[in-house]
């Protein structure tokens, strides 16, 4: 297994050399949260990740969950783990201090989620679900709701969960069929069959808060008929302790490609005792404003792996001896150089790598507009922070798992055949990371979100938070004598973008299908524009600093290192996204179904 | 009585003052829209017992009259020419009158005394008709003079007279065939009116139907359960009807109208009459009269605004209950579903199809029942439907689009009596196109010619039997005869776009080589509403400077190229002609305007400055045009005044006073006439055309910028002008004076003034206020005061 050393180095760059950490800090609600503050969060993070997570990602993965009588078991040493992640208040960091806890802004939460992710992807499943249900009590709960559940979830004694899919519906929720009935006393009898539900049952927490999708009978068709309930495993009794068990069962858990120490569930409610969250038939518009930080969270999964990957492949590549360099030994006292010397071992560690520090600062950038969203006292600077996290989050969740699966199957590429074995730990970063493509909305569906939702949405509102600042950044920098040169790169794919964002917006007017069709190849030309933004940012911060005695440690150095591989090497691929997009969709949408 | 049509209707009418005896709401309508037409009316009402000014009736009409909105009157001119009196004392001033136009009260007795003295007061052969809706001819006449008889016919108006342009005329056995022929000219020519010729039966065409659509779909939505705002969702859009549906028609014209009509209908028609089986007794409607749910007018209809405790919401009265309850949009799939497939809709067995079904298949088959009933052909009973109904389609014209053999079997089976013409019909349809003309089915199972009035030219039958000479996907340029041609916009909704820009230029060339003049128009509801501002907008949230810098100055360089083309360009607006759509006017050597024309510059509105050349015409018009105090700056004010409050002309004849029209532009009244006077004045131009001169401005530069902002900041202390305002119009009066280098004694070039505009314009667009503005006008229709 490789070793995972959490990248709090370039995390603080980030956080607050790029962006505006402290002016975060500097928003009501988030006082507390001054650099010093942060700091030790992540260091106590990081030895986590490092120390009690990443130990028990192989074996977990060997082991896998146990599923008896309806009862799930977590894989050896999952429990002992959960206990002390418990114990260290990590449940409830991110949460509302109102219920126990520490309120820490999302912005840096998904920096430990990073790290998490890259230690054990399926540990972090348990409270990365928890905090999805407790978001949702939060919004949109009764005060009552939230007193009953909210303390619980956030000091972890209590776990929770999502339930949306069926077996029959997925990404096509309106095709739902779970039933909740009005009671009497205000409650709803739920019955239905989930799947695919992380975290349905497990052994680590003493109670299961199951939030569920389902349709009150005679309410509207489809999608607009869909309500949300909480349904725990436990009924709660009024003294907050546990009562008779609801009906609420697993029925079977799943045998997968990936996460496999994540129990995935099927779930049978019969008539179990749920309470409705929000407004009847309002459900979906409830599940949507969790939606964008719940697809933050994937793409950080994403961004995760992608970094665990990258530091056994580097590890690897330094130590593994194989054949010379083609321009002669560079290590002629030893048998054979380094991988590291070869080429396209370090196109590989470089596409990896500038991949890996360009997500990274992407999604600090949103992660914070998420903070400015939720706490900014000024409402023009919620609502534009709110149209970049709408215009971004679908471009994060798509690129960056891409991006994980991606970095993990270079991992494996570079360990050769060591990387297919067991042995190393590296195949099962490329097993893990693929669920992150397809859960909490699938890339194909985010890249239909961004064309079809969110770019026409307001005349192209939303688009503008990102597009301005790059404009203006172009204008203002394409002259300076060192960074001018990284931005006129920027800039001719900036224009790739700007045409191929016209050219849908005007065809996919009156032919949807060509939206459809030109829609991940727009994606993934947005996510390399936004990188590329990302990148010469970092150009910028880095360049007066590298080289000199602040840069001790070569990092900014490094940096201009990296972007310039980015900007050469990478960003020429905006120009065959572009291409394809104006190619349209003739190619494939006239080709006869009976032809395949 | 379709001889009426064959009469030549072309020319000048003898009817030179008209009279109006009744200043109700018809009458006084009526009498505003004669004076619209530049025609001196008489406005007679009766003395009230013990009135101190016994034209008090009539002048209180007219005082009404100038605070009705939408407008009676084109401009305040037109209501100089209305002269009141009342009918004891002023009968006499009927001697100079050419027709007299009766709208009375509707009772028999006190129009029959009525006509009496009109006859006794009249020129010998004036004609004279009756506003009647209710009453046959043939008792209005009972007991009159024969030569009475002779010069007597009904003249149905619909409300608002100005607006509505249909005009039922029916014709007595002895009705003068010229005096009716005078009539339809003068109507058709003066007043703008498509002139329906209808039989003498109860209702006429458009009110005989409409009656029984509307009493269909009320009864219909009570038998089946339908709420209020379902019931309008469906006998809506779908269906060609105006957007207020059935129930919100109602609260238009009043709840109270009903019971009237629908009693003159129960007690004219025959037994027979599908009409008798429909009426039925409605409690909760005879309810909300006695309790003053009138509709709008009274205290709220079927829908209302609650404003109890201060607040405002809009509620929506339970046809079960009779109880407000909160407005709820109706939101029916079926409607998606069937988007527009009238069949599919009317086949679905949901509720919403049903009632479809219901009240369309009754409404419809009514529809068969008078073709040869109130009129012998079906065309005239569209006519009647679209303009005085305002349905997009009239029912033969849905039936068409449904099927008339599967409609006419499903009606059977529904159980009812399908009229022998429908039976007839068969699979054949009501309307075809053979050889490039338009024909419609006769009584006879036949097709004849749907001809066009005399002298009407429209481009829509243009287009049936040519090819364009240019078209792209906003834009056609046709041949429309006698060497002129005719740019045409075919944009949604007219939008202006870098493709018709892109066109014009080239239509420029085309015209030269082979036209002798260009003709701006086209048969949209809307000239056009401006530029595309969805694209406008998009581009600038993308940050796609360059394409907007070239869609800016794309547009200046074309309305140039039509300005300074070597041959006439005359421009032919109807209704909406704003921001780039009022520029190309201002860029015309002449404009014929439809008497609805609605012109204006409201780019300040958005938040922009006009950038397509509107800034420099208007300055170059009130310097021309505008009779002001000498000196550079009372222009720049006047000009700055009105784009500033983003001004739009609400007749063809306040565009004038505002100069977006010049005194010698040309009005037409009707609007199928359009076309053809528009043509007639680009051959007149044509004859020995030289373009003009560009203009030379002088401008007060930055001492006049400073004047204006004063101004402009004391209407913000004042609360009359947002912070944007005070943004927008700072932009707008560093254009009109000429920018920070202009002096007075300098002359600047219209290009300079061109550049000025392209660079405020630039600056705006880029403002987020701005893009906000532009933002919610696209979401909601509304202005944003930001």
């Amino acid at each position: 297994m490789p070793a995972y050393t959490a990248p709090l180095r370039d995390m603080r760059f980030v956080l607050y050399e790029l962006h505006k950490g402290d002016a975060v800090a500097a928003l009501p609600g988030f006082e507390e949260m001054t650099r010093d503050l942060v700091e030790p969060v992540l260091e106590e993070a990081a030895k986590l990740a490092s120390e009690v997570l990443q130990p028990l990602n192989a074996s977990g993965d060997l082991e896998g969950c146990h599923f008896e009588n309806g009862v799930v078991r977590t894989p050896k040493g999952f429990k002992e783990a959960y206990e002390t992640f418990k114990e260290g208040g990590w449940t409830g960091i991110a949460c509302d201090p109102a219920y126990g806890g520490q309120g820490l802004p999302t912005s840096v939460n998904m920096l430990v989620e990073e790290m998490m992710s890259s230690a054990n992807l399926s540990f972090g499943m348990y409270p990365g679900l928890t905090h999805g249900a407790y978001k949702a009590i939060h919004a949109h709960g009764t005060e009552e709701l939230k007193a009953i559940y909210l303390p619980k979830m956030v000091d972890g004694t209590w776990g929770g969960t999502m339930n949306l899919t069926e077996p029959h519906c997925g990404t096509d929720l309106g095709l739902m069929r779970t039933k909740a009935v009005p009671q009497e006393d205000g409650s709803y009898k739920i019955t239905g069959t989930k799947i695919f539900i992380s975290s349905g049952e497990h052994d680590l927490t003493e109670n299961i808060i199951h939030l569920v999708l389902a349709k009150i009978p005679d309410g509207p068709k489809g999608i607009k008929g869909i309500s949300l309930f909480v349904v725990p495993k436990f009924l709660v009794k009024e003294d907050g302790s546990l009562g008779a068990r609801n009906g609420a069962a697993c029925g079977a858990i799943e045998h997968k490609m990936g996460i496999k120490a994540s129990s995935t569930c099927v779930m049978n409610f019969d008539e179990a005792k749920g309470w409705l969250i929000g407004e009847e038939h309002k459900g979906m518009r409830a599940m949507f404003t969790m939606m964008n930080a719940a697809r933050q969270g994937v793409a950080v999964q994403g961004l995760g792996v992608a970094e665990a990957a990258y530091q056994g492949a580097v590890a690897y590549a330094k130590e593994r001896l194989q054949g010379r360099s083609l321009s002669g030994a560079k290590y002629p006292d030893k048998p054979a150089d380094p991988l590291i010397v070869h080429p396209d071992i370090r196109r590989m560690l470089l596409t990896m790598r500038a991949n890996i520090e360009g997500a990274r600062a992407l999604g600090a950038w949103v992660s914070q507009a998420l903070d400015f969203q939720t706490n900014s006292p000024d409402a023009q600077a919620r609502q534009d922070a709110e149209d970049l996290v709408a215009i971004l989050t679908p471009v994060l969740k798509a690129h960056f798992t891409d991006i994980g699966f991606e970095t993990a199957n270079l991992g494996v590429q570079i360990f050769g055949g060591h990387g297919y074995i067991r042995d190393h730990g590296m195949e099962q970063l490329v097993r893990d990371a693929r669920i992150t493509q397809i859960y909490e909305g699938a890339n194909g569906i985010q890249a239909l979100d961004l064309v079809g939702r969110k770019m026409p949405a307001h005349a192209g509102r939303l688009l503008r938070q990102f597009f301005h600042p790059v404009s203006e950044f172009i204008a203002a920098h394409q002259n300076d004598e060192q960074l001018g040169p990284f931005v006129q790169n920027l800039a001719k794919s900036f224009g790739r973008l700007q045409q191929a964002t016209l050219h849908i917006a005007r065809v996919g007017m009156g032919k949807p299908d060509e939206a459809g069709a030109a829609s991940y190849d727009y994606l993934k030309l947005f996510g390399l524009v936004a990188t590329a933004f990302m990148w010469a940012r970092m150009v910028q911060v880095a360049l007066p600093l590298a080289g000199t005695a602040e840069d001790h440690d070569g990092f900014y150095k490094a940096k201009i290192g990296t972007a310039r591989f980015f900007f050469d090497r990478m960003l020429p691929e905006s120009g065959a996204r572009l291409s394809a997009i104006l190619a349209g969709g003739k190619s494939m949408m006239e080709f006869e179904d009976s032809a395949f | 009585m379709a001889e009426i049509q064959k009469v030549a209707v072309i020319g000048e009418s003898n009817i030179k003052r008209v009279a109006v005896i009744g200043s109700g709401v018809m009458g006084a309508g009526i009498a505003a829209h004669v004076a619209n037409a530049g025609i001196p009316v008489v406005l007679l009402d009766i003395v009230p017992e013990g009135a101190a000014n016994r034209n008090v009736i009539a002048e209180g009409a007219v005082a009404k009259l100038l605070k009705a909105d939408p407008a009676a009157f084109m401009s305040k001119k037109a209501a100089k020419l209305v002269t009141t009196g009342n009918t004891e004392d002023n009968l006499d001033l009927l001697a100079d009158c050419d027709w007299i136009v009766e709208a009375v009260i509707e009772r028999l007795d006190i129009k029959q005394a009525l006509y009496k003295k009109i006859d006794a007061n009249r020129k010998k052969g004036s004609a004279v008709s009756s506003n009647t809706s209710t009453i046959p001819l043939a008792k209005l006449v009972e007991g009159q003079s024969d030569d009475f008889a002779k010069d007597f016919c009904i003249t149905h108006f619909f409300n608002p007279p100005r607006y509505m342009r249909l005009l039922e005329l029916v014709a007595g056995d002895k009705s003068r065939k010229d005096m009716l022929a005078d009539l339809t000219r003068f109507c058709d020519y003066k007043l703008g009116k498509s002139v329906v010729p209808c039989k003498d039966r109860p209702g006429f065409i458009a009110n005989r139907l409409g009656t029984l659509w509307i009493k269909a779909a009320v009864v219909e939505a009570f038998e089946q359960g339908v709420g209020v705002e379902e019931a309008d969702a469906v006998m809506g859009k779908s269906f060609g009807f105006p957007k207020t549906g059935v129930f919100g028609l109602m609260d238009l014209v009043g709840l109270d109208l009903m019971p009237h009509v629908e009693a003159s209908m129960v007690s004219l028609l025959p037994k027979a009459d599908l009409y008798h089986s429909i009426a039925k007794d409605t409690p909760l409607l005879r309810k909300m009269i006695e309790d003053g749910y009138t509709g709008r007018k009274g205290k709220g209809g079927f829908y209302r605004l609650n404003r109890e405790g201060g607040g405002k919401v809009k509620e929506t009265i339970s046809l079960k209950t009779g109880a407000y309850r909160p407005q709820v949009k109706a939101d029916l799939e079926i409607l998606k579903e069937t988007k527009g497939d009238l069949k599919a809709l009317l086949s679905s067995q949901d509720l919403a199809g049903r009632y479809a079904w219901k009240v369309m298949s009754r409404t419809l088959i009514y529809a068969a029942t008078l073709a040869g009933e109130v009129s012998d052909d079906i065309a005239s009973i569209d006519e009647a439907m679209r303009l005085g109904y305002a349905w997009t389609f009239g029912p033969f014209e849905l039936i068409d689009k449904i099927g008339a053999a599967w409609f006419a079997e499903q009606a059977a089976k529904d159980g009812l009596e399908v009229p022998k013409f429908l039976k007839d019909t068969g699979d054949k349809t009501f309307y075809r196109i053979e050889n490039g003309k338009r024909e419609y089915l006769g009584l006879d199972q036949k097709y004849h010619t749907l001809a066009r009035p005399e002298g009407v030219v429209m481009l829509a039958d243009i287009k049936l039997t040519s090819q364009p000479l240019l078209k792209n996907g906003s834009a056609a340029v046709w041949d429309i005869g006698d060497g002129v041609a005719c740019f045409e916009f075919t944009s949604k909704m007219n939008a202006l776009d870098p493709d018709i820009l892109g066109l014009i230029g080239k239509a420029v060339g085309l015209v030269a080589k082979q036209f002798k003049a260009l003709v701006i128009y086209n048969e949209g509801s809307n000239f056009s509403a401006g530029a595309n501002l969805g694209l406008a907008a998009f581009a600038a949230n993308i940050a796609q400077w360059d394409l907007l810098e070239q869609m800016v100055s794309g547009g200046q360089d074309a309305y140039r190229a039509l300005k300074y083309a070597p041959f006439p360009v005359v421009s032919a607006p109807s209704g909406l002609a704003l921001g780039g759509g009022c520029e190309i006017l201002l860029h015309s050597d002449a404009v014929q305007a439809h008497a609805e024309s609605y012109i204006g510059l409201v780019e300040c509105g958005v938040g922009l400055v006009p950038g397509w050349g509107g800034c420099k015409e208007m300055l170059n018009r009130w310097s021309t045009l505008g009779r002001l105090p000498k000196g550079p700056m009372p222009a720049v004010g006047k000009a700055f005044e009105i784009i500033s409050t983003a001004t739009v002309a609400k007749s063809a004849a306040e565009a004038k006073e505002y100069l977006f029209l010049r005194p010698t532009d040309g009005v037409t009244m009707n609007r199928y006439r359009l076309l053809a006077d528009a043509k007639a004045k680009a051959l007149e131009l044509a004859q020995n055309y030289t373009p003009p001169e560009p203009p030379e401005y002088v401008l007060p530069g930055p001492s006049g910028t400073a004047g204006l902002e004063i101004v402009v900041d004391s209407f913000h202390r004042r609360g009359l002008a947002t912070k944007h305002d005070v943004v927008v119009s700072g932009a707008l009066a560093r254009v009109l004076t000429g920018g920070e280098k202009a002096d007075p004694t300098k002359k600047l070039s219209e290009t300079d003034v061109l550049a000025l505009e392209r660079k405020e314009f630039m600056q705006l667009l880029k403002n987020p206020s701005t893009l906000a503005r532009i933002e919610t006008v696209l979401e909601t229709g509304k202005p944003l005061r930001n």
